[in-house]
């Protein structure tokens, strides 16, 4: 079959992708800069959509994809620099202006009102009358055209439900059929996995070539490679600001869009080398029985059992929600254990003894940093506890400097010092800031939550690099992720955790489809895909 | 199924990615001035933008801008006709309480928390000491001075602590729980002084006038300021010795370093270990504890030593959010603008005795200053703020 196959390519999106470069160039924006103080984030970006394509925008955190996206959707002003939309140039100063020339952008934080239902969200965002003013607002009429879209997606959404009732997958359908109510021509996608599980994924990508084949052309923020080759006709790269490759999708492989994108090979599972042929080793942690509830009081987890030896990487795999953040802190003793016992080389935990533990919260800005405060202060927070940081009650600031100083060193963390506020660091360094603070004293035990997540390829590296210096130390580490390739990248063993229950995952295997069934809370040996 | 590739499709990659793009923001803008000298160039630039305030508010006035100014000065810092001593001295007793009160709001800020409640733990602190007084009269002075220092203090750190305990275990906002303490705590100074408290003879509303071996010595002997007697005595120094107590307690302990981890991110401290609530009820208590002793050294210091039923305070304890505020929240900050805060007092008493302006002057001068304030710093946000990608 050859491209002239009609509409039979329809269905295979690989042949769509070779079409698509035939497509009319639709948008243009041309020698984009844009500054902020004295950084730039964009120096002079050429950028080029074709109609009705899916293109993707790659790059790591901090390349510009975002801001480049936020001057298109009218959110940022550029410095320099014109945008042709359909040989016309256009003055997208507003997100109105890019809202009237059909441009709408589907937030990686949702927009939406949380106290309000569906219905309520897009009536919200419908084009008001202002007159009369009087008049009752009905929001199913104002709501109407969202409907529309909601019902030619094929989509039955509860529009009756307070938002905030609703699961993350939905809510981003929510917000979907919000741009789409703006009846937009291009649709920009800030990251949408990002927030969504496996199964959740491929309907979104379905999602996305649906309104490919309406006509509506897609932009898509990503950095996983293996959704662009997925689901992208064509993408382009961003590094530091500026334009490194812009081609079809289908030209390229992974290890090229990578190289693109860091200068680096990806990083591969293979290119470690676990340790899996040590002798067993007797289990240091061990957790029997545990009952945990949540801070409302539901219970979380079930009676799980988890052990771990010294030098061991134990990987707990699993969507977000499914109680894995309330067992990281009952391990880490921040959380009460309703039942079940939590030993150390058969005695229970001592906080002031055995084991130390090493603690990497998941959400760094919320747990892990007072973002206000300097980088010394920040890597320092248990240390200021320790007696040989104080004297009497006052603290030996030289002392506590000087561990600073070299925590900085030891850990690469990029600063000009250590009186810099941890708000002035990139994500990664502030990443590093509570990965040393965790691994600082050699810890027994070292619970790490995504300790990763949100970090570019380098960061990402320089942590899993910690966490195995650590494995060889002959910590035990256990690594809860929603990343299933960073537990299989890292850990010795890997169980998944869903509804509070743990179930052993063998590695090795890899099989994408039982994995998905795990993750969505199906037992290993199940037959039918309910 | 063979699969076209479309030769059109280009590759175009910018190989000549300068490996040098200008992405490190430049620390040369930053680091043309020390810490220390940027805030000082910050207070320059306040003061100038007070003093166009000031010459504006002159003009309404139809006052000499010039006359006007150095009618504030002379109130606040004495000419060489009547000598500086006097007026020093007053500016400093009247910022005295405003220092107590605003690091009190420092402390309680630190921990993440806005208390107002410093009217009603000052009062508190002063009711305290003056039911000691009336029961302890067989004690020896001195000692008695000192334990009515002390209970004031530990009034007043239980009235913070019952706001900072209300807020951790009840989930009582602490803007709201210490607005109502404070309501509290002028009434049951009110009852009490019109009741069990009040002086024997029963026809003024205060208390028992405090025996003059129990108030606070004066400090300035009349040599040194040509016969006037001054009222500065050593409440005052005690009051600032607050400042250097609670600037080490913040910034050099390891209870400062976890009440200031816990005003940051509070999810941070626990996740850290450090007790949040704990930490918080203790914040709010040392806040009280200075508002007391406030309340107190009013009490000794004052011309009369008696605790009247109403308008003990003219609201040091709310005025301590605007003297805090201004101070930026830090404890040297707060300083100089209890200083500052004094002086106004003093010069704007000054010039509506000279210059017959109305004395509400004093409060639209302060609320400007704190305007201006305020508008520099939303200003110099809204130009340094920076979005992040």
């Amino acid at each position: 079959m050859t491209q002239t196959g009609g509409t039979a390519a329809v269905s295979n999106p690989s042949i769509h992708s070779s079409l698509s470069a035939s497509k009319p160039l639709l948008l243009r924006m041309q020698g984009i800069v844009k500054r902020y103080g004295s950084v730039a984030a964009l120096s002079g970006v050429d950028f080029e959509v074709r109609s009705g394509e899916i293109h993707a925008l790659l790059g790591e955190n901090g390349a510009g994809k975002t801001t480049l996206m936020h001057v298109l959707a009218g959110l940022a002003k550029a410095d320099s620099g014109s945008i042709i939309l359909s040989d016309r140039p256009v003055n997208l100063n507003s997100a109105l202006a890019a809202r009237r020339h059909g441009i709408a952008m589907v937030h990686q934080h949702f927009t939406l009102v949380p106290a309000f239902t569906a219905s309520e969200n897009w009536a919200l965002d419908s084009p008001q009358r202002a007159w009369p003013a009087l008049r009752p607002f009905r929001v199913t009429e104002a709501a109407h055209r969202a409907f529309d879209h909601a019902s030619a997606l094929g989509w039955e959404l509860p529009t009756d439900t307070r938002v905030a009732d609703l699961s993350i997958g939905v809510q981003q359908r929510i917000e979907i059929v919000k741009a789409l109510a703006t009846e937009a021509k291009i649709l920009i996608f800030d990251e949408p996995t990002a927030v969504l599980t496996g199964a959740e994924i491929g309907e979104l990508f379905a999602t996305l070539r649906h309104l490919r084949e309406e006509g509506r052309t897609v932009i898509l923020i990503a950095h996983k490679l293996a959704e662009i080759q997925a689901v992208a006709d064509r993408v382009t790269v961003l590094r530091r600001g500026s334009v490194v490759a812009s081609t079809a999708v289908s030209m390229t492989d992974a290890r090229q869009l990578a190289a693109w994108m860091t200068g680096d090979p990806p990083i591969s599972s293979a290119s470690d080398p676990i340790n899996s042929s040590s002798a067993p080793k007797s289990a240091a942690l061990l957790a029997s029985e545990l009952v945990v509830s949540d801070d409302r009081g539901n219970q979380v987890l079930n009676g799980i059992t988890l052990d771990a030896s010294r030098g061991e990487i134990v990987g707990i795999g699993g969507v977000d929600g499914n109680g894995q953040a309330e067992l990281a802190e009952a391990l880490a003793g921040l959380r009460a254990i309703d039942s079940g016992s939590l030993t150390w080389d058969d005695e229970d935990f001592d906080p002031r003894g055995a084991p130390r533990i090493g603690y990497i919260p998941q959400d760094r800005r919320r747990m892990g940093l007072a973002i206000t405060m300097t980088v010394g202060e920040n890597l320092v927070f248990d240390a200021a506890r320790e007696a040989r940081y104080r004297c009497g009650p006052f603290l030996r600031r030289r002392a506590l400097n000087q561990l600073a100083d070299d925590l900085i060193q030891q850990f690469d963390i990029r600063t000009s010092g250590r009186s810099q506020p941890v708000s002035s660091l990139s994500g990664g360094n502030q990443q590093k800031v509570v990965v040393a603070r965790a691994l600082r004293e050699n810890p027994d035990l070292v619970i790490a939550m995504n300790p990763t997540r949100g970090l570019d390829i380098n960061a990402t590296r320089f942590v899993y690099e910690q966490l195995r210096a650590a494995r060889i130390r002959g910590a035990s580490i256990v690594l809860i992720s929603t990343d299933m390739d960073e537990i299989a990248a890292l850990s010795d063993r890997a169980v998944i955790i869903s509804s509070g229950k743990l179930t052993p995952y063998v590695l090795d295997s890899r099989d994408t489809a039982q994995l998905g069934l795990l993750l969505g809370g199906f037992p290993a040996n199940s037959e039918s895909q309910h | 199924m063979t699969v076209s590739k479309d030769p059109e499709a280009p590759i175009s990659i910018d190989q000549n990615l300068p490996a040098e793009t200008k992405l490190t923001p430049t620390e040369s803008s930053r680091s043309w001035l020390s810490g220390a000298g940027r805030s000082l160039a910050w207070a320059a630039i306040y003061f100038l933008g007070f003093l166009v305030l000031l010459t504006a508010t002159f003009l309404v006035l139809r006052i000499p801008p010039l006359v006007g100014l150095n009618s504030l000065c002379v109130g606040a810092f004495g000419d060489a006709h009547s000598g500086h001593l006097p007026a020093l001295s007053d500016t400093l007793i009247e910022a005295a309480p405003l220092l107590l009160t605003g690091l009190g709001v420092v402390v309680a800020w630190r921990a993440g928390l806005f208390s107002i409640g410093g009217e009603g733990q000052l009062l508190m602190g002063a009711l305290a000491a003056t039911m000691l007084a009336k029961h302890g009269k067989h004690l020896s002075p001195p000692l008695l001075t000192a334990l009515m220092v002390t209970s004031a203090m530990l009034a007043g750190s239980l009235w913070g602590a019952l706001a900072g305990w209300l807020r951790v275990k009840r989930k009582v906002q602490e803007v709201i729980s210490t607005i109502m303490l404070n309501y509290v705590a002028k009434f049951v100074v009110s009852w009490l002084v019109l009741g069990a408290l009040q002086e024997h003879t029963h026809h003024n509303p205060q208390s028992e006038s405090l025996s003059n071996a129990l108030l606070f010595a004066r400090l300035l002997p009349r040599e040194w300021t040509g016969g006037l007697q001054t009222s500065l005595h050593i409440g005052v120094p005690l009051a600032f010795m607050a400042f250097p107590i609670v600037w080490l307690m913040l910034f050099h302990t390891r209870f400062g370093f976890g009440l200031r981890l816990v005003g940051q991110n509070a999810e941070a401290a626990k996740t850290a270990r450090f007790p949040v609530e704990k930490l918080r009820v203790q914040a709010m208590a040392i806040s009280g504890a200075l508002c007391g002793l406030a309340g107190v050294i009013e009490l000794l210091g004052g011309a009369t030593g008696s605790l009247p039923a109403e308008g003990f305070s003219p609201g040091w304890g709310y005025t301590a959010v605007p003297v805090a505020l201004l101070g930026g929240l830090n404890p040297a900050g707060t300083l100089l603008s209890a200083l500052f805060f004094g002086g106004l007092t003093q010069g704007c008493r000054n010039l509506a005795q000279f210059q017959s302006v109305p004395t509400v002057l004093i409060y639209l001068v302060q609320a400007m200053a704190v305007l201006a304030v305020v508008g520099i710093r939303a200003w110099n946000a809204r130009r340094t703020g920076r979005e992040t990608n």
